[in-house]
């Protein structure tokens, strides 16, 4: 076979390191439409038929509901949806493309869809032309179909994978097994976007800015990304390889010390302090990026995402055992702090609580966290139960949300200690599980010393706390600019916390999206917190950062920020202050977290 | 094998509803039925909704219905009588 062409790109890099690897692309959905090699093609061919079938009773039970609201009249596009399911030669050339080429099924589909949309947008009149997005809306549902039959595995991917998109949303990484990710091109992005920024934490060498990129290169090709010079070669010659192998050597060298030290995983300031970053995370496919991350444990397991969406409205004690004895075994020798049900009960359906009632006219100050847990007891009892017949697979700890009174520990406390007694007498042996509240609600931070000596260890809720301490419900427009995490108000509330704990020698661990900004992590760590738990994906950008910032310094900067009279003014002291110790560019994080200039003083 | 020329004579052409009930009626015949415009070389299977819809068949446009099997007689007689009915559209 000949050689293929060497196509030389030229994009801005934003991300260091030089990788060699094969191309992988992503379609405009952000979806992963691999080509796989398929051994029993026979199968592949079922499992697409399969999904045929399911997609037309689907189908079919749609018509049906949409003939009974608004009748038959306008039922028929859906009729042509189906006959698209039974089209023979739309069928053919998927299973003799499967039978054929060993293709799985998603490939096959997806190619004669492409093939299929190209033909229809070049016809002349616009109703037909329009018909493309018809069997982009059936082949879609065919990839659905597919992927809840047999999610199509990483596993079989090669090791050296250099992902190849038009655009990448940042959540995109959480789906990926990044230990098989070796750097990324993108058409779109720039320095500053954070889906770069992510990748110089997770020194993926990145490149973007490359028009007409993907036009010209196929899953599987070869590529040279070189991530300091701003460049990506298709298909490189052995000469354009052997010319940079000092340098793929070297990074690839860095890479493995670094990896083994995600494996340590220990985060120490410059001068040796040490922190413990945590992941916040609420699906199970998440625990690979934590782990990949570089997370010591789970800080927080948000629960209610077992809840939501439930098919039979209430996740069972043996489902939710499932859930958590994977995480407890997954992160061991890590712990896992489960957070109980955090949600207001219209989130929940078939709710069992004590009397039935209407909607609130105002959810986030209403039944919700702890509250609804102690007003629906046989669903708190059953979360409990699984969480501690879970413990025996690793460290687990539980933790109560919107908790404002010292009663509602001591209720839940006596429900935690019946279910643990009836587990002790069915003879299970269970390791003592410590228990911590969320400081979330501005009461909880005043009567924090008698909270806290109810509990093994404290968490705060920031994203809560913001809001109620401001009392503005930021996705109010109205008055989002008063939702300011850098609010002298909050600062000394996270003070006190920092404080209290430490006095009482307890535990304390921040877990809100805000500690995954670096600059407010550096004024937290100052503060006095040593765990902070956040996005996975943001540990290692944070871990980088704290390296860079001598926890004696931090002290000094926190305690300044401390006495400044508005956000505005402390923002403008930290972003300076904190910049000037880091050895590269922050300011997509200094906005992130700006403050309004409007009300300043006349 | 048969052929013949028919006339789109109904005001919204072969759109969704129409290429839905032409493929449904040459679906239930056992011949090979092609369809062309008169315009163009390339034969559409018409018991294919994709293909259908590709020829993109305005009011006017005039197509070639190519029948082969043992029951073409019937399928080109059912065909050119729902392209006269208008594909049951109404005035």
């Amino acid at each position: 076979m000949a050689a293929k062409t060497e196509i030389v790109f030229r994009g801005n890099g934003v991300s260091p390191g030089v990788v060699l690897g094969q191309a992988l692309k992503i379609d405009s959905h952000n979806r992963l439409i691999l080509r796989v090699h398929v051994d029993d093609v026979e199968a592949e061919a079922q499992r697409y038929l399969r999904a045929v079938e399911n997609s037309k009773e689907q189908l079919r039970t749609l018509k049906y509901r949409l003939e009974e609201k608004v009748g038959r009249e306008h039922s028929v596009i859906l009729d042509a949806h189906l006959l698209m399911l039974e089209d023979r030669s739309f069928n053919s050339e998927v299973l003799s493309s499967i039978r054929n080429d060993s293709a799985n099924a998603e490939w096959a589909v997806t190619r004669a869809t492409d093939r299929l949309v190209v033909a229809y947008k070049s016809l002349d009149d616009e109703y037909f032309r329009e018909r493309h997005s018809d069997i982009e809306y059936v082949a879609e549902r065919i990839l659905l179909n597919l992927s809840g039959d047999h999610p199509l595995s990483w596993d079989y991917l090669s090791q050296d994978l250099i992902i190849a998109s038009h655009d990448f949303n940042p959540s995109n990484f959480a789906t990926m097994d990044l230990t098989k990710v070796r750097g990324l091109v993108l058409e779109s992005g720039g320095r500053n976007s954070h889906t770069a920024i992510i990748s110089r934490g997770l020194r993926l060498p990145a490149v973007m800015g490359l028009q007409d990129f993907l036009e010209s290169v196929a899953t599987g090709d070869s590529l040279l990304l070189d991530g300091d010079a701003g460049l990506v070669i298709v298909n490189p010659s052995p000469g354009r390889i052997d010319a940079v192998r000092g340098r793929l050597d070297a990074f690839s060298a860095i890479s493995e010390s670094s990896s083994s030290a995600h494996g340590g995983r220990t985060t120490m300031t410059k001068d040796g302090a040490p922190v413990s970053l945590r992941a916040n995370t609420e699906l199970l496919h998440e625990l690979e990026t934590a782990k990949s991350c570089g997370a010591e444990g789970i800080g927080l397991f948000r629960s209610e995402f077992l809840y939501f969406g439930h098919p039979r409205g209430l996740p069972s004690m043996e489902e939710q055992l499932a859930a958590y004895g994977r995480l407890a075994s997954e992160m061991s020798p890590y712990k896992v702090a489960i957070r109980t049900l955090d949600a207001g009960s219209e989130k929940i359906s078939h709710m069992s609580t004590r009397d039935s009632f209407e909607g609130e006219d105002n959810p986030s100050m209403g039944l919700r966290g702890i509250r609804l847990s102690l007003h629906a007891q046989a669903t708190f009892r059953t979360q409990i139960e699984a969480v501690l017949r879970a413990s025996v697979e690793g460290t687990i700890e539980i933790v109560l949300p919107m908790v404002s009174t010292v009663e509602e520990v001591w209720q839940a406390k006596a429900i935690i200690q019946e279910e643990g007694a009836k587990l002790k007498r069915a003879g299970l042996q269970l390791p003592p599980v410590p228990l911590g509240v969320m400081i979330e609600v501005p009461a909880a931070v005043l009567s924090l010393e008698t909270l806290a000596r109810e509990v093994d260890f404290l968490c705060v809720g920031t994203n809560d706390l913001i809001q109620y301490m401001l009392a503005v419900d930021r996705g109010n427009p109205h008055v989002a600019y008063l939702y300011q995490p850098l609010h002298p108000s909050v600062l000394q509330c996270l003070h006190r916390v920092a404080a209290v704990a430490a006095k009482l020698e307890k535990p304390v661990r921040i877990c809100g999206e805000i500690s995954s900004n670096p600059f407010f992590a550096v004024l937290l760590l100052g503060m006095g917190f040593n765990q902070l738990s956040m996005n996975p994906l943001s540990i290692p950008t944070i871990r980088r950062v704290l390296r860079e910032v001598p926890l004696d310094l931090s002290k000094r900067i926190a305690r300044r920020a401390l006495k400044l009279p508005t956000a505005y003014e402390v923002h403008r002291y930290i972003t300076a202050s904190i910049a000037e110790l880091i050895s590269w560019d922050l300011t997509s994080f200094a906005n992130e977290i700006a403050a309004p200039n409007g009300l300043s003083r006349t | 094998m048969i052929r013949q020329s028919l006339l789109v004579v109904n005001n919204l052409g072969l759109h969704a509803r129409a290429a839905a009930k032409l493929v449904r009626l040459a679906s239930s015949f056992a011949s090979e039925i092609y369809l062309s415009r008169e315009d163009a070389s390339q034969q559409i299977d018409s018991k294919s909704i994709l293909g259908v819809l590709m020829l993109a068949a305005k009011k006017g446009t005039r197509l070639v219905v190519s029948v082969e099997g043992h029951d073409e007689a019937e399928a080109v007689e059912a065909i050119r009588r729902l392209f006269e009915s208008r594909f049951g559209e109404e005035m």
